[in-house]
């Protein structure tokens, strides 16, 4: 469902990401690991339209989306919930959840997706009423989340989404991500524990540099020694 | 130096805060969700003003009818609303639009470029001297008695500004473009990320206080009665000083600043005198932000998550 051939994008004069291709297929959870400064973030980024794509082709469920504005990709069905959180913090948790859904019209549909976010993080919905920045870092996770899930997208760009959590928040947000495919989303999830990606990923892709080095199924990638030597810890 | 003299004074200072507060909102929206300064607002207003004159005349409204008056007041203020929002909305796209990624230095000084463009236009529309604006609304009391004086020009600017403000603020509360125009103001990347259309929301804004700006320009004729090209720089820069005061980027704080301001401009010029004015006006400016720099009503800190 997402195709992306050989993509160039940067920052002025960096070229952060330098001719990458990879493939989503529809329903499928996808890793990408890398080090920091690798390109992952300038990838989901370049996807999303924010940073502009210099050379190669984006396509979704087969038309191209290069050059096309952030809001008009997130209607084509890619949600994107980006690095570092970026909830609204001066917007209250329901207002940040019913942003999520700005691109829709159908509110009654939208009410019970709220609902459902609600569900599946129940301190969400006793936070309604309250400021998106006074949430911990954990709950502002889940507003970000559960934000882009009130979306419905059909592609999730996730960025780091455990980064800096606490070992149990981790695991709730990672179960939610595992369960996204059941539900035909599918998902590319950029993070820096690669262990717990490439566990849940069907594939993966090493990203260094702004290329791609290596890929393969998640359990290729969790036993290939290149990998387990540099982002798994373990010799 | 009566009770009543006091309360006159508390008068003028509420109508003439009312009309500063409808400038400042258009800084305070400006700023707050691009964080521009724009300096070219004053002079957007004076040119609403000029557009306001020459309607008046080509309308022959000095010497209609009572009716024909009202009318005639509503349709400037609908004619300069849409004249000055269209042409903020077409001063972002030309000339802050393609600065949104540049040094905050660059769009500063384009807006003072703009700021000088329109002091040149309403040069050449009305010429260099002050015209007056004629007198459209009766001098009468609406109060009983002798002692305060508030008139038809009075009512008149409480009539437009109050709705006008009440209807902003449920704008930016409960509407679908209100809750846009906040996200984007907190986050302009996230708030794409989730589907919003970030430039429109931004003519949007601008749209809305140039419009603000075009309605305060027939005020303005109606209640001072004199307008020149010269006006925006002044009636700016205290416009501006009212959403700095009240906290830039904040729109409850616009209103605060005007009223403000308003209220410290007539009793300094009633009790001090009219030539300390401004210096009175700036000296509680630095006093506030010396305690509260971010203004009555702005957030004590940039939190960024
Ligand atoms: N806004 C930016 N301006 C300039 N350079 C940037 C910007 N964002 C990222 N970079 C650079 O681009 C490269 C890739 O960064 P990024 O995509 O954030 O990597 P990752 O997400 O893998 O840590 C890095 O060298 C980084 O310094
Ligand atoms: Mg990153």
């Amino acid at each position: 469902m997402l195709e992306v051939e050989n993509i160039e994008a940067g920052y002025g004069p960096i070229r952060a990401l330098d001719g990458v291709s990879l493939h989503v297929a529809a329903g499928e959870l996808v890793a990408i690991i890398g080090a920091n400064g690798a390109g992952k973030t300038t990838l989901l980024m370049a996807i999303s339209g924010v940073v502009p794509i210099r050379s190669g082709q984006v396509r979704f469920e087969g038309r191209p989306v290069t050059g096309l504005a952030p809001h008009e990709i997130v209607r084509l069905g890619i949600g994107h919930s980006p690095e570092g959180r970026r909830i609204f913090p001066r917007l209250s948790v329901r207002e940040n959840l019913e942003l999520g859904g700005f691109t829709r019209s159908d509110r009654a549909e939208m009410r019970r997706d709220i609902d459902e976010v609600c569900g599946l993080f129940p301190v969400l919905g006793s936070r309604m009423g309250q400021m998106g920045g006074t949430l911990s870092g954990g709950e502002q996770q889940m507003l970000a989340l559960g934000r882009a899930l009130v979306g419905r997208p059909r592609l999730l760009l996730l960025d780091e989404p455990s980064l800096g959590l606490a070992p149990l928040v981790v695991a709730k947000i990672f179960e939610v991500i595992a369960g996204l495919s059941a539900r035909g989303i599918a998902v590319v999830l950029v993070e820096q524990n690669a262990r717990a990606a490439l566990k849940l990923a069907s594939r993966g892709y090493v990203l260094e540099t702004g290329r791609i080095t290596l890929s393969g199924s998640g359990t290729e990638l969790a036993h290939d020694h290149r990998v387990r030597d540099a982002y798994l810890g373990e010799g | 130096m009566s009770v009543q003299f006091f309360l006159q004074q508390c008068l003028i200072g509420l109508t003439n805060g009312a009309l500063v507060a409808l400038v400042a909102l258009g800084y305070t929206m400006v700023y707050g969700i691009i964080g521009l300064i724009n300096f070219a607002h004053g002079d957007l207003i004076m040119l609403g003003a000029c557009l306001a004159l020459s309607l008046v005349t080509a309308l022959g409204l000095a010497t209609a009818g009572p009716t024909a008056t009202w009318l005639g007041i509503a349709l400037l203020i609908v004619a300069c609303g849409l004249f000055c929002g269209t042409l903020n909305v077409c001063v972002d796209r030309i000339v802050y639009k393609p600065l949104r990624n540049a040094p905050k230095l660059a769009p500063l000084v384009s807006a003072i470029g703009v700021s000088f463009i329109f002091m040149n236009i309403g040069l050449f529309w009305i010429g260099p001297s002050d015209r007056s604006f004629p007198e459209l609304l009766p001098s009468t009391n609406l109060l009983p008695g002798e002692g305060l004086q508030f008139t038809w020009k009075d009512l008149l600017v409480l009539v437009v500004v109050v709705p006008l403000m009440l209807g902003l603020s449920l704008l930016v509360k409960t509407t679908r473009l209100g809750r846009a125009m906040r996200a984007v103001s907190q986050d302009p990347t996230a708030a794409a990320l989730v589907g919003v259309d970030v430039d429109r929301v931004i003519a949007a804004t601008f749209f809305i206080g140039g419009a603000l700006g075009g309605a305060a320009s027939v005020i303005y004729g109606l209640y001072i009665n004199t307008i020149g090209f010269q006006m925006g720089f002044q009636n700016g820069l205290y416009a501006f000083t009212a959403a700095v005061l009240g906290g830039i980027g904040s729109i409850p704080g616009a209103v605060v600043g005007g009223l403000v301001i308003g209220f410290v401009r007539s009793l300094s010029s009633a009790y001090v005198g009219e030539r300390w004015t401004g210096a009175i006006v700036f000296a509680i400016l630095i006093v506030i932000l010396v305690f509260r720099p971010e203004g009555l009503l702005g957030r004590r800190t940039k939190e960024k998550v």
